[in-house]
């Protein structure tokens, strides 16, 4: 077996021309395919390495994801934790899970950028018996250990009730900052929101891609505003994005209209902040699961007990009212 | 002996790399991780798609070109390869031929602009860049598609799930194959052809190629051509290996596929430069990502080594003699 491995590995080099290279190779071996077993539970006195696999730390959301982990791991003293950052590219995200399993990690988290393209890879960690929590967005399939997360379809929905229920119940005009186009938390919060304000007399009169950056979503807002009047509310598919569409209204001197947001972040730059402020009239907290996916580590690494498969995040709203103390109750303790 | 090494220094650079790989390999059970055969296989797999984008983006530079478009043409492909093949019941080999078709048309069709109306080829390429993305999410839906396999109407043939498999013995990722493929093919085509003296000499000098008798326009369409081919073939291997067609897909893929090119020692002036180097460079350039993802290196931290590798590269160009070729 080590000799034909050594000899593909020869031939592949050598058409790439790098033959230079071989020799002192083949020294490894690699475990036999298939399912493995999980490895036996160490329990408490043992050292557990766990690999996070973020799809990329651009976005606050994410960044808190990984500080939220982070957080997390230090008060279990059996952990190391090791990120990778996948930079919003699928290929990517696959290979730097191939390294985590090479690495034999004791536990994979991942957030990965797309389901499909990431549902092969998790799948091999999985059969390889490494325990593999996925968190936020989902992978096909069911071979993973658990998925931790909130609804993007029910925080749409959710948003949708608020505007029809409390900010236009005798109906309106509203325009809508899109999330990244071809994303699928751009499409759930576009159509839960649609299902949310069903059956009032509300119309999306406008939308457009923000691409989830603020810069963008200020540019689309101010456009949107200018060239579509009369609208009331806006309905923005993150909060940056609607921090965006306040600074663009203020700018053409329309101070009447109300932002919703989403994700309220418990972040100094976050949408909790800025509804506290009076930017935004609303958020929704879209919990990173950060905390939680730790909670579940420790559950099976070290106090060798089961978790569920599902593990659904619960979605809350923040307004001037709650705001301050969601933000204090968010940030308190890890 | 100095020449040679000016010539070959992203070889000795990938070698160099390669050996500092083994040195710094975290060990695991006695066995460096570095060097086990699924990780080196999984550096090869994990690179190909950029360095079949790179071997086409060498032949752009030789002339003195750039194309800023085979990031969003391999996003297109990709999308357009799915979507042929799940949504419209194409067969594999229909809905690959279709695909490469588009990309060498597309490529063409910036090759024409550049050469007949004289545009820059930054420019044409950066609007090329945007059509094709705005093709991608236009013919996509704005949505990812996903593509599963099987006999029934929706699902695409098996066949094309090859591409995300490994051969021999289960461990030569296909892609890796078709890189080195597609390198052997164009480093042959580069050394022993009269279009590969053709490309050299518009490279060089471009004035002096028209009046020595080259068809100056002619070339640099084929080129452009050429290296839209590879990156709707890119665009294939991609949408199998991941079984997905993402219209967002590529973005900042043809800065990858520069900097490959550039670490493999070609000039961006045009002239110089090897399918060797370009292939070294993009080898090198994963063999560093790997190295330091396996001792958990920051990945910002990562983004500056490969930053200061790119302008290490430059700057050793600046030092070669102008003599050697």
């Amino acid at each position: 077996m080590p000799i034909r491995k050594r000899g593909a590995l020869a031939l592949l080099l050598g058409t790439a021309l790098v033959a230079t290279v071989t020799t002192g190779c083949g020294t490894t071996s690699e475990n036999a395919d298939g399912k493995a077993e999980p490895k036996p539970c160490g329990g408490a006195g043992g050292k557990y390495t766990i690999g996070v696999s973020q799809a990329n730390v651009a976005e606050p959301y994410r960044e808190r994801m990984d500080a939220d982990i982070r957080q997390a791991a230090t008060a279990v003293p059996q952990f190391t934790v090791h990120f990778a950052d996948a930079q919003q590219d699928n290929s990517k995200q696959v290979e730097q899970v191939e390294n985590f399993i090479t690495q034999q990690v004791d536990l994979l988290i991942i957030s990965p950028n797309e389901a499909s393209p990431l549902t092969s890879v998790v799948k091999k960690a999985y059969e390889r018996g490494i325990p593999v929590l996925v968190l936020d967005r989902k992978v096909n399939g069911d071979a993973y250990t658990s998925f931790i997360g909130a609804d993007n379809f029910d925080i749409g929905r959710r948003a949708g009730e608020f505007v029809a229920q409390t900010l236009l119940p005798g109906g309106g005009r509203v325009a809508e900052l899109k999330g990244l186009a071809g994303s699928s938390p751009a499409k759930e919060r576009s159509d839960g929101f649609r299902l949310g304000i069903g059956g009032k007399a509300i119309e999306v009169v406008a939308s457009a891609d923000g691409d989830w950056l603020r810069d963008r979503g200020r540019q689309q807002a101010d456009a949107l505003l200018k060239g579509t009047p009369g609208v009331q509310v806006v309905y923005a598919h993150n909060d940056p994005m609607g921090e965006g569409a306040y600074l663009a209204a203020q700018d053409a001197g329309l101070s009447g209209i109300q932002i919703v947001g989403i994700d309220g972040l418990p972040i100094e730059a976050g949408g909790i902040k800025a509804v506290e402020a009076g930017r935004l009239a609303a958020t929704f907290v879209y919990p990173t699961g950060g905390k939680e996916a730790v909670d579940s580590a420790r559950k099976i690494l070290v106090d060798c007990q089961q978790v569920p498969k599902v593990q659904g995040l619960a979605i809350e709203r923040v307004t001037k009212d709650n705001a301050a103390e969601v933000y204090a109750r968010l940030n308190a303790g890890g | 002996m100095t020449a040679w090494l000016f010539r070959f220094q992203s070889l000795f650079g990938l070698v160099l790399v390669f050996l500092a790989a083994v040195v710094f390999s975290p060990v695991r059970n006695g066995e460096l991780l570095f060097l086990d055969s699924g990780n080196l296989f999984n550096v090869v797999r994990a690179m190909s798609e950029i360095g079949i984008l790179a071997v086409g983006m060498t032949f752009v530079i030789l002339i003195g070109g750039i194309d800023l478009s085979v990031g969003s043409v391999l996003g297109l492909a990709s999308v357009g390869a799915a979507v042929l093949l799940v949504r419209q019941d194409f067969g594999v080999l229909p809905a690959v031929l279709a695909v490469l078709a588009a990309g060498l048309v597309f490529g063409l069709l910036q090759g024409v602009v550049t050469a007949k109306l004289g545009i820059q080829a930054f420019i044409v390429t950066l609007a090329g860049m945007q059509i094709a993305r705005a093709l991608a999410r236009i013919f996509s839906g704005g949505q990812g598609v996903e593509i599963a396999y099987g006999d029934a109407p929706g699902r695409a043939p098996t066949a094309f799930s090859l591409l995300g498999e490994r051969t021999f013995g289960g461990l030569v990722p296909v892609p890796a194959l078709i890189f080195a493929v597609v390198a052997g093919l164009a480093a042959v085509l580069l050394r022993v052809t009269a279009f590969s003296r053709h490309v050299y000499a518009i490279g060089g000098n471009e004035k002096a190629a028209r009046l020595s008798g080259v068809p100056v326009d002619r070339v640099k369409i084929l080129v452009f051509g050429l290296c839209g081919l590879l990156a709707g073939l890119a665009g294939i291997v991609h949408a199998g290996q991941l079984n997905y067609g993402g219209p967002n897909d590529g973005s900042m893929a043809e800065l990858d596929a520069i900097a490959a090119v550039v670490i493999g020692g070609a000039s961006l002036s045009g002239g110089r430069g090897t399918v060797v180097g370009t292939v070294a460079g993009a080898l090198l350039v994963g063999v560093l990502r790997n190295i330091l993802t396996l001792n958990n290196v920051d990945s910002n931290v990562q983004l500056l080594i490969i930053g200061l590798v790119i302008v290490a590269a430059a700057g050793l160009q600046r030092l070669r003699p102008a003599a050697v070729g």
